[in-house]
């Protein structure tokens, strides 16, 4: 048994008051302030899912809201049209996901560099389209979507985020600081070096597509299952997939707990410009991505390294 | 069988527009080493270039075809020595961020100035017969402005100094650097001929069909398409590419659903990455 050294100490204690405090927010806030919460969670496990895979390995996901869309499909249509209770309806979907994107991945992840981004996106968009043809409707309910009511609290349904958005950071901590995470690095820092010291990067790729597609797939259930609608343009949005990278170039990709400040600190300026700006929303938010490109790479958290305001570990 | 030909030849000529986008990209990909995302952002201002132009000043919109490209031109240098060429020796996934989040920036600008209104030229309206069928007008004149700018492409390209020495830069960099070619100059010239191209289809766009602020993405998949197609850099590639996706867009179109044939750019990356990753042709 590990033994806790007196430093971490307050670390777990501080986490665990946190959570404590979070899991009992349901109890005297109001519904607005738990919304706001469900939201930053919802983006938290969509950023710190695309940092798994892109931020480790290099390979630039554009096809973020495919793992959203698909899932968000599946577990919808299952509620909806064959009366599936919420609780088995989210994992089926994330399963199915993940189950596809093996597909995807062993297929697309042996295409390199800018192709894999632009297949991603090329897939993401022949879905949608696929999604909304007339082919399809008997299934997808064509263009103009589905709506439904799947029975579920809001607190139920905070409850459900906040587990998925706490697992997912803990799984992305013990990734980032396993041998796993380190080979995922080797090949985002040089794939034909580290292929030829020995690892089987294809096997590893798949694995972390994998992990990151369920994780960002169950998320995406749980969005659609609190928006109580789905259709092709709204699940395979282009809003989707940029909305998460941004938050976590923000807050530093390839780090653990960059994404979840990049979730919850957009996700408050959103709530702020929505109201404000909903014209002029999509402009800001890019003109963002193209500051941080420019001037901030490194993200929050990684310039906090670099200052040493940070341990330069690669745990935070 | 005449109806068929009659496709074939629309699918031609919706080709040869496509094409001069696709080109403009896989020029700037080759040379400049950066994915332009904002490329189909570039077409979508062209074709406002060309209906303002047409409806406040009243310039005739094949003039404004011809001036697009200057124009864009120069607004693609100045872009580039501003922005782009800080990403060139970055990792290529940079610029691909970047230029994601220009292409949402204009978008969005385009949509908040000009609003989501579907607006047209309304210029060389009508069709003509001829041998037993049935052309619009408008499509004709755009299927010659797009050959006559390709083959000056061509000539360029070919011919001229500054067009092998874009050659060379395209080619290997570092050996163009050290034979004395100006590769920063090379790379801030084929960003703007990119981007002029981009421009130049945009306003052969909007003489046949309805603009709005979105319209570049369809654009930059059917490009990316094209890319993929003819062969990562390679211009004549591009060239057959964009054809054989109008072609293809024209018979699916027909034969299937207007629906269908949206999906055919990302089928066809799809298929091509899988089956063919260097492209159809030689390089």
């Amino acid at each position: 048994m590990k033994t806790l050294s007196l430093k971490k100490i307050p670390v777990s204690l501080g986490i665990a008051i946190l959570m404590a405090f979070l899991i009992s927010i349901p109890f005297f806030a109001s519904d607005y302030w738990i919304t706001l919460l469900v939201l930053i969670f919802i983006f938290t496990v969509y950023a710190s899912g695309w940092n798994l895979f892109s931020g480790l390995t290099g390979y630039t996901n554009f096809g973020l809201a495919w793992f959203i869309g698909v899932s968000g499909y599946i577990s919808s249509l299952l509620i909806s049209d064959y009366g599936f209770f919420w609780l088995y309806a989210w994992p089926i979907g994330a399963i199915l996901t993940s189950i596809a994107s093996i597909g995807v991945g062993y297929i697309l992840l042996r295409i390199k560099g800018v192709y894999f981004a632009i297949s991603m996106v090329a897939l993401t968009e022949g879905t949608r389209e696929l999604f909304g043809t007339e082919y399809l409707a008997p299934i997808t309910h064509g263009g103009q979507g589905v709506p439904f009511v799947a029975g579920i609290k809001l607190p139920t349904l905070y409850w459900a985020i906040l587990l998925l958005a706490f697992l997912s950071l803990l799984i992305c901590y013990k990734i980032i600081s396993s041998k796993f995470g380190l080979r995922l690095l080797a090949i985002r820092e040089d794939e034909q070096a580290a292929e030829t010291l020995g690892i089987h990067t294809t096997r590893d790729k798949i694995i972390a597509f994998m992990i990151s597609a369920f994780l960002v797939g169950l998320a995406g259930s749980i969005h659609f299952t609190y928006q109580n609608y789905i259709d092709p343009s709204f699940a395979f949005s282009i809003h989707l997939t940029l909305t998460p990278i941004v938050m976590t170039l923000f807050g530093g990709i390839g780090t653990v707990f960059g994404p979840f400040i990049g979730a919850t600190l957009f996700t408050l300026i959103h709530e702020i410009l929505w109201a404000e700006l909903t014209l002029l929303y999509m402009a800001i938010f890019g003109g963002i991505l193209m500051v941080l490109i420019l001037f901030f790479p490194q993200g929050l958290l990684g310039w906090m390294k670099e200052k040493g305001v940070l341990p330069r570990i690669r745990k935070i | 069988m005449t109806n068929f030909i009659e496709i074939l030849i629309r699918g031609l000529m919706l080709g040869s527009v496509y094409a001069l986008v696709g080109m403009g990209l896989t020029l700037v990909w080759g040379v400049v080493g950066i994915v332009n995302i904002a490329h189909g952002e570039f077409v979508m201002l062209g074709a406002y270039f060309a209906f303002w132009a047409f409806s406040l000043l009243h310039l005739n919109p094949l003039l404004s075809v011809v001036l697009s490209i200057p124009v864009f031109f120069f607004a693609g240098v100045m872009i580039h020595r501003r922005i782009t060429e800080r990403l060139v020796k970055e990792h290529e996934l940079s610029a691909l961020i970047l230029t994601f989040g220009m292409s949402i920036l204009i978008w969005n600008l385009a949509q908040f100035f000009w609003t989501n209104t579907f607006r047209s030229v309304s210029y060389l309206t009508g069709s003509f017969p001829f041998i037993g069928m049935v052309f619009a007008k408008s499509k004709t004149v755009s299927f010659g402005l797009a050959l006559v700018i390709t083959a000056a492409l061509f000539l360029f390209l070919r011919y001229s100094k500054w067009g092998k020495a874009i050659r060379a830069t395209s080619q290997n960099s570092e050996v163009a650097l050290v034979c004395g070619i100006n590769t920063m100059k090379m790379r801030m010239l084929t960003f703007g001929m990119g981007i002029g191209l981009a421009g130049a289809a945009g306003a052969i766009i909007s003489l046949q069909w309805v603009i709005f602020p979105q319209m570049g993405g369809s654009y930059i998949s059917k490009a990316f398409a094209i890319v993929v197609l003819g062969g990562l850099g390679n211009i004549q590639g591009a060239l057959a590419g964009g054809l054989i996706i109008g072609i293809l867009e024209a018979m699916v179109t027909q034969y299937l659903s207007a629906k269908m044939a949206q999906i055919i750019p990302s089928v066809t990356i799809l298929i091509i990455l899988l089956l063919r990753p260097t492209g159809l042709f030689k390089k």
